[in-house]
């Protein structure tokens, strides 16, 4: 296998964009990419898209294909993969394999997502499927997905003893990294007593503590070192890339099932879990090397409980450390210095690509506003529906 | 009253219980029915139809306060409790708990198993689902 390194990263602004469509955000995003990676798009020998369901050509969502009809029919390979909302980051992890298997020498992973407003929905013309659990859950009880994370919330609280005050500060933490971030969606600081006056959404997260649905597009090129040498600037490798799926026995209440067979023993969020496992094996750090982690946070549950999940905290140690200050900017274990999806939204298979764009940003001292100093080692984490976990590990 | 889903649960006079399918090679209770043996160190899978028991311990629990969009079929919307409930078969299952304020909940305490209507069909028939409601007995 060749060594891989990020040649180029960019994305476009995150919000709601009614009059833009899915397939230009994804252009605008891919040719930011290639301008930074000083890379035509001529020379692209794949393209590997993050495929989402909600929008995009010829019924299939994103699509590599489309994007490659629309911009530049050169014959490059193209490659539609899904995941859920981990497909971004699974996108990455396949461009990668592309480029470290010899086929290619220079490949750009794309994730576009435009997304319906308020609560992600059944898909539309989904079938009444009674051994499909996301009809059940609608069907039964009406289960959102904020549903699935307040219900760990509680019990992280019973657990742990995690307070209101301390989810408050959660969010607290990710809407202040965002206020120097120029491409969050949101900006604005908030204080734990704004959280808490926020609109109780599903007991015991709030509006302020889960994150919304944003439109955005993110793309990432890599290519060979020789393509790295050849572009200049910090050299930045992608150390370790991985993909799993859960394990049997997983206790973590998953969106959109309705029950768990709990294991003793067995691994929490396991898909991610695995994935952050075989990313930092294969990049030979363990998570005191790692210095900027990006996850992602779909709620404050999230900012507390992955550090532990992942290995950075033992169970319980992260309302602490976050009090503490362990997870700002300048903190011992910088977490979403990007501001993570409550301040961005999530548009979700454009997710796990902007996380990578993200850690490149930090990795070179570009993050303006919002720079961690001196990180050498980033990790980004990220889950999707149907039991799909990915991490990326990005050195410097 | 009809289930809104079928194969889901079944009312007999002495109670509703969730219908499950439990593999021979291993004993784990899959909920629903329908599911395969996941377990990967499991080599029989044969599925024998069963059920969870009437009763079983709070796990963890929250309050939806915006209507879902969608398939819901509930009349008169308001906020509601869903819970996770622990079985002795070693399954935990989401659902509605009814029968409660939320200001008396807590983790721990002893749900059965039960059947409420949810809304009227067409022709008048009442749709149902499972709910979880306080055990008599109260504590676990």
């Amino acid at each position: 296998m060749r060594p891989v390194y990020v040649l180029g990263v960019g994305a476009h602004r995150w919000g709601k964009f009614p009059d833009t469509s899915q397939r230009d955000l994804a252009i605008d995003a891919l040719r930011q990419a290639l301008g930074d990676a000083d890379v035509a798009m001529s020379r692209l020998g794949g393209l590997v898209a993050a495929s989402s369901r909600f929008e995009g050509g010829l019924g299939w969502g994103l699509h590599a294909n489309e994007i490659l009809q629309s911009v530049s029919e050169h014959g490059a390979a193209a490659l539609n993969v899904g995941g859920g909302c981990a497909a971004g980051a699974n996108a990455v992890h396949s461009a990668a394999m592309m480029v470290a298997s010899g086929q290619c020498d220079v490949v750009a992973a794309l994730g576009a997502e435009k997304m319906p407003k308020g609560f992600i929905p059944r898909p539309p013309g989904a079938k009444d499927d009674p051994t499909d659990s996301d009809y059940l859950r609608w069907k039964l009880m009406g289960a959102t997905n904020p549903v699935y994370w307040a219900l760990e919330a509680r019990r992280r609280m019973h657990d742990f003893g995690t307070t209101a005050e301390t989810f408050a500060a959660a969010s607290v933490l990710m809407h202040r990294h965002a206020v120097g971030n120029p491409r969050a969606r949101y900006r604005s600081e908030c204080s734990v007593a704004d959280v808490l006056a926020s609109p109780m959404v599903s007991d015991p997260l709030r509006l302020l503590g889960i994150c919304a649905v944003s439109d955005g597009a993110a793309a990432v090129v890599l290519g060979t070192q020789a393509e790295a040498r050849r572009r200049g600037g910090v050299m930045l490798r992608v150390a370790g890339s991985a993909m799993a799926t859960g394990l049997y026995g997983d206790p973590a209440t998953r969106v959109p099932t309705v029950a768990t067979m709990p294991r003793p023993g067995a691994l929490h969020t396991s898909e991610v879990a695995t994935a952050a496992r075989r990313a930092m094996t294969q990049a030979g750090v363990g998570p005191a090397e790692v210095g900027v982690l990006e996850i992602a946070d779909n709620s404050v549950w999230q900012v507390l409980a992955w550090p532990e999940l992942l290995g950075f905290a033992e169970p319980g140690e992260a309302d602490g450390m976050l009090l503490r200050g362990d997870f700002s900017i300048g903190g011992r274990l910088p977490l979403n210095p990007s501001g993570g999806f409550l301040s961005f939204g999530e548009a979700t298979t454009a997710q796990g690509v902007l996380q990578v764009c993200e850690l490149a940003w930090q990795l070179r001292g570009e993050a303006t506003g919002h720079q961690v100093e001196g990180a050498r080692i980033g990790m980004s984490a990220i889950l999707g529906l149907g039991a799909n976990g990915a991490s990326i590990v990005l050195s410097r | 009253m009809t289930p809104v889903v079928p194969g889901i649960f079944e009312t007999h006079e002495g109670g509703t219980r969730l219908l499950t399918s439990r593999c021979a090679g291993c004993g784990s209770h899959y909920f629903p029915r329908g599911s395969r043996c996941t377990n990967p160190d499991c080599l029989d899978k044969t599925l024998l139809d069963d059920r969870l028991s009437d009763t079983g311990v709070l796990y963890s629990y929250t309050i939806q306060c915006y209507q879902p969009p969608g398939i819901f079929p509930m009349e008169q919307w308001a906020p509601y409790i869903i819970g996770v409930v622990e079985f002795a078969q070693g399954v935990r299952v989401m659902g509605m708990v009814r029968g409660v304020e939320s200001s008396d909940l807590a983790i721990g305490m002893r749900l059965r198993t039960a059947e409420e209507r949810l809304s009227a069909t067409a022709s008048g028939d009442a749709l149902s689902t499972y709910v979880f409601v306080p055990s008599e007995g109260g504590a676990p």
